[in-house]
């Protein structure tokens, strides 16, 4: 009895520690900014360290900030690096965990853009193999599917084909978003605007 | 203990009788420069903040009792302060954190040395590089020409460093040594490395002052790494002018399967293309290999890799006796090579390498007047166990076994006569890495070597240490002992010689910013113990020893800039060197004929976005080189042609998984002479008769087209008919 309290006076501090933080993102436009809030998720890691949620964002606000303008190959490679041990942490709590390949292919996104025409070659095929592991995983997905869709539709615009087939699945999957059904409110629920953006620039 | 703190805390909240404890401070580097955003909070709660632009920050925490305060920084060591909270004001003393060493930020040695790797900060050669920078068509060698410290030298088209001979570099895979790096050929004829530079993701080049890890190479070692574990199926085809190749990669959970074809047949290339050589059977090639990956326990990685080859070519050879004559030249090689490589942790900051090769190579040549067959077998083991004491101090151990055994048979005479010898060669070695700072870095070693048939031993001490002058530039110096065996032909025929010495001093000065790198380099090698041997009647090795030496100094410049122009990259790179020996069967102290002093080349990319398309072009000079006329009074006093060469490739991206790849050599058609060979014996006028070398062609072309299928792009094709 007093245990069950315990813990759920505990679960009840971790949902509100990572509801406040969570929050944050909406404000974060500067790399201190994505740093502080990466401490924050730092800081209830260090609690919760059953828990991979709270590593998971905090290797997210890393990855964000090697997405930002006036750091050096080597400054974002020293974020990215932090972002990766990250990733090795988690994928060693929860190795079945399909957000956790999503955001690897996106990490593996952020070292490919430091330096495209050297890294190209051997990120690409992580970047897929990632993806291609997360819909093995959770075959609905929504961020692995809009990775999967936005990936093969840059291929596509690239090399002059047809996009078209990709805008529909875009507009498949904003439709059916909502539908899935989040674990909870502090699992990862980002990608939606990104697929409306798709959608957007398809035109219709 | 902390269940019941946190009971505490649980039964205590609703009363909200909590005194708030407001702990200050500042966080500074150790120059006393406050550190922006470093994590500063209460273990085991949810209490922390953020330090500001000054380092400053406040905690706020209505936690009390015994709390341990914990501050981190990226790149810095932790702090941790146990502390009793009882409500009021704590104001801390300054916080210094103290600068982690980080493989990307501290200072590494750099003397001598070229690296590249996906995570290496300073570049020089990647993998994509060495195709698209030399009109060798994806040769490594011939791409490692367009660094500095290397002379190209056309009638070898080995790797020459800084006034070194061929054999004096060694090339290394996964840490074993390849004994037949080359293709083989006839004499005079360019030879190409045997491996594709797509095999490779990582490679240390250097080319001097290397580490106590190597040995038996007196100028350079080029240590390639192979590519991690593949993580897709793959179907690889290849079309080019020349051949074809078929290649395929299986891959499961934690380990991997990848094996090639390839044949190649030159005939319709150069029935086509003008050629200077002539030939009875141009060359033919068939090869196959396959390598295996399998991930061992949290962090091992096992490596096996086999190939097995088969080339055969006939050239007519313009007779130098009977002018106006040719002899056909037949050459068969058989070379099979497979090593095996193990690394993996063995405990908290041990790190273990294991390492096996083997290589089989046998060259069948027949001539008219001669035929012989020699055949090396060769093995190498290596153990080597790095561990980390501190992040301050490495020291790595290890030992190797060099096994060798060469031979030459004779099969057409009646005798059928034979020479043969084996060696063996014990090693060990000791060094240590110790960094009195992130900005200071000292490597001392020492290298022991043993070999029953020389029956004698070496020890090889190296130094070297490296000094950052600031955020972009850093010195570096190297000195070091390096012994080699002599070369076969000459242990062939007397055991009773010893290791060939080299002893390196090398200056490094390199400056890498934002995408540009600036490398100078100056060296002084002296060689001593080196083979020495006069010519006398009815033997061909008369009077065998060790008493040559020689000398080489020079510099390097290298200046690499990928920042100046949208999408396109350029190198320079020169190297002056100034050698003289006096060894072999020279009769004096002169310039090697494999050396030349000046060394230039310019290499430009472009990345064409809109037609997906990479163009590569470089431009090679060499001074002339010194070679020997029999003639002339003088030794080694001709001098050849300068080598000039321009040379263009452009590689396009046709779809996801085709690429096209043309390239040409020598674009302008520059003449290119190597010298001349002259007869062994003279003619009835008393005056040896003599031939240009020649490259094989003025120019050459290569046109292919690389197709990858995989199981992504089988799923775009789907998408497509669907």
């Amino acid at each position: 009895m007093l245990i069950s309290t315990l813990v759920m006076g505990g679960d009840e501090t971790y949902y509100q520690k990572m509801g406040e933080t969570l929050s944050g993102f909406s404000t974060c436009t500067s790399v201190e900014d994505y740093q502080n809030l990466a401490n924050k998720f730092r800081v209830i890691a260090n609690v919760e360290t059953e828990e991979w949620l709270p590593l998971y964002y905090e290797a997210q606000c890393y990855i964000m900030i090697s997405f930002m303008n006036g750091l050096s190959a080597q400054e974002k490679d020293a974020y990215l690096e932090k972002a990766s041990s990250i990733l090795d942490q988690m994928n060693e709590m929860a190795p079945h965990e399909a957000e956790i390949k999503v955001l690897e292919a996106f990490y593996l996104t952020g070292s490919l853009v430091v330096n495209p025409p050297q890294r190209a070659m051997n990120t690409t095929p992580l970047i897929h193999s990632a993806i291609a592991k997360a819909l093995a995983m959770e075959p609905n997905n929504p961020r692995a599917i809009f990775l999967r869709i936005s990936n093969e539709m840059g291929t596509a615009s690239y090399f002059g084909e047809d996009t078209e087939p990709y805008c529909a699945q875009a507009r498949e999957l904003l439709q059916n978003w909502d539908s899935y059904e989040l674990r909870s409110p502090i699992h990862p629920n980002w990608g939606k605007e990104e697929v409306e953006g798709i959608v957007n620039s398809c035109g219709q | 203990m902390k269940p019941h703190i946190l009971l505490l805390l649980l039964t205590l909240a609703p009363l909200g009788t909590m005194a708030q404890t407001r702990i200050s401070g500042q966080v500074t580097d150790q120059a006393g420069e406050g550190l922006t955003g470093a994590n500063i909070y209460l273990e085991g709660t949810y209490d922390g903040t953020t330090s500001n632009l000054e380092g400053r920050f406040v905690l706020e925490s209505s936690e009390t009792g015994e709390q341990v305060l914990r501050v981190e920084y990226i790149g810095y060591k932790g702090f941790r302060k146990p502390m009793a909270l009882e409500g009021g004001t704590i104001e801390l003393a300054r916080i210094t954190l103290k600068e982690e060493l980080n493989e990307l930020t501290a200072v590494t040695i750099t003397a001598g040395t070229f690296e590249a790797g996906d995570k290496k900060k300073s570049i020089a050669l990647s993998s994509i590089d060495m195709v698209t920078t030399d009109g060798s068509s994806g040769d490594v060698y011939g791409a490692l020409q367009a660094l500095p410290g290397t002379t190209t030298v056309g009638e070898s088209g080995r790797l020459f460093v800084k006034g070194g001979d061929s054999r004096e570099s060694k090339t290394f895979i996964d840490g074993t040594l390849v004994y037949v790096p080359y293709s083989s050929s006839t004499p005079n004829a360019s030879v190409r490395g045997r491996f594709s530079p797509f095999m490779f993701s990582g490679m240390m080049f250097s080319t001097g002052g290397y580490s106590a890890e190597f040995g038996q190479a007196l100028s350079s070692v080029l240590s390639l790494q192979t590519n991690a574990m593949p993580v897709e199926d793959q179907l690889n085809i290849s079309l080019l002018t020349v051949g074809a190749e078929l290649g395929g990669t299986k891959t499961w959970d934690k380990a991997s399967v990848s094996t090639a074809v390839s044949y190649n047949n030159l005939t319709p290339y150069m029935r086509t293309v003008p050629q200077y050589r002539k030939w009875e059977k141009e060359p033919e090639m068939l090869s196959g290999d396959v390598s295996f990956r399998l991930k061992t326990g949290k962090s091992g990685l096992l490596k096996l890799y086999a190939t097995a080859n088969r080339s055969n070519l006939t050239t007519l050879e313009e007779s130098l006796l009977e002018p106006g004559t040719a002899f056909p030249y037949k050459l068969v090689n058989d070379n099979y090579f497979a090593n095996a490589s193990w690394t993996g942790e063995v405990g908290k900051n041990w790190i273990l390498t294991t390492g096996f090769s083997y290589t089989h190579n046998l060259d069948k040549v027949r001539m008219d007047s001669l035929q012989f067959d020699e055949t090396l077998r060769g093995s190498h083991a290596k153990v080597v166990l790095k561990h980390r004491i501190n992040d301050r101090i490495r020291i790595l151990a290890g030992s190797e076994w060099y096994s060798l055994s060469f031979g030459v048979a004779f099969p057409g005479t009646e005798t059928r006569s034979k020479a043969s010898y084996l060696k063996n060669t014990l090693t060990g070695f000791l060094e240590s890495e110790i960094y009195a700072s992130s900005r200071f870095i000292t490597r001392v070693g020492l290298r022991y070597e043993y070999s029953d048939y020389l029956k004698g031993s070496s020890l090889a001490p190296r130094i070297s240490t490296a000094y950052k002058l600031g955020e972009a530039g850093q010195v570096s110096l190297a000195y070091g002992w390096f012994f080699q065996d002599p070369d076969h032909e000459y242990l062939l025929y007397s055991p009773e010689l010893e290791f060939e010495r080299a002893d390196h001093l090398t200056l490094n000065y390199l400056l890498n910013r934002d995408n540009r790198m600036l490398r100078t380099e100056l060296y002084v090698k002296n060689y001593k113990n080196l083979v020495r041997y006069g010519r006398s009647q009815g033997q061909e090795y008369a009077l065998i020893n060790n008493t040559g030496d020689g000398y080489a100094y020079g510099m390097d410049l290298f200046w690499r800039d990928k920042q100046s122009i949208k999408n396109g990259e350029y190198w320079i790179s020169y190297s002056y060197i100034n050698a003289e020996r006096d060894y072999l069967d020279y009769p004096e102290q002169a310039v090697p004929s494999f050396s030349s002093k000046h060394n230039v080349s310019l290499v430009y990319k472009h990345w064409f976005e809109r037609l997906r398309s990479m163009l590569g072009t470089s431009y090679h000079y060499s001074s002339p080189r010194y070679y020997n006329n029999p003639n002339a009074p003088e030794f080694n006093a001709e001098r050849t042609k300068p080598y000039q060469s321009l040379n263009m490739n452009w590689s396009l991206l046709l779809k996801q998984n085709v690429i096209l790849y043309f390239t040409v050599s020598n674009i302008l058609g520059y003449e290119q002479e190597f010298g001349r060979s002259y007869a062994a014996v003279p003619g009835p006028d008393g005056s040896y008769a003599s031939k240009p070398i020649l490259p094989e062609a003025k120019r050459w072309f290569l046109v292919g087209c690389f197709i990858t299928l995989s199981r992504d792009s089988s799923i775009n094709q789907l998408d497509k008919i669907n």
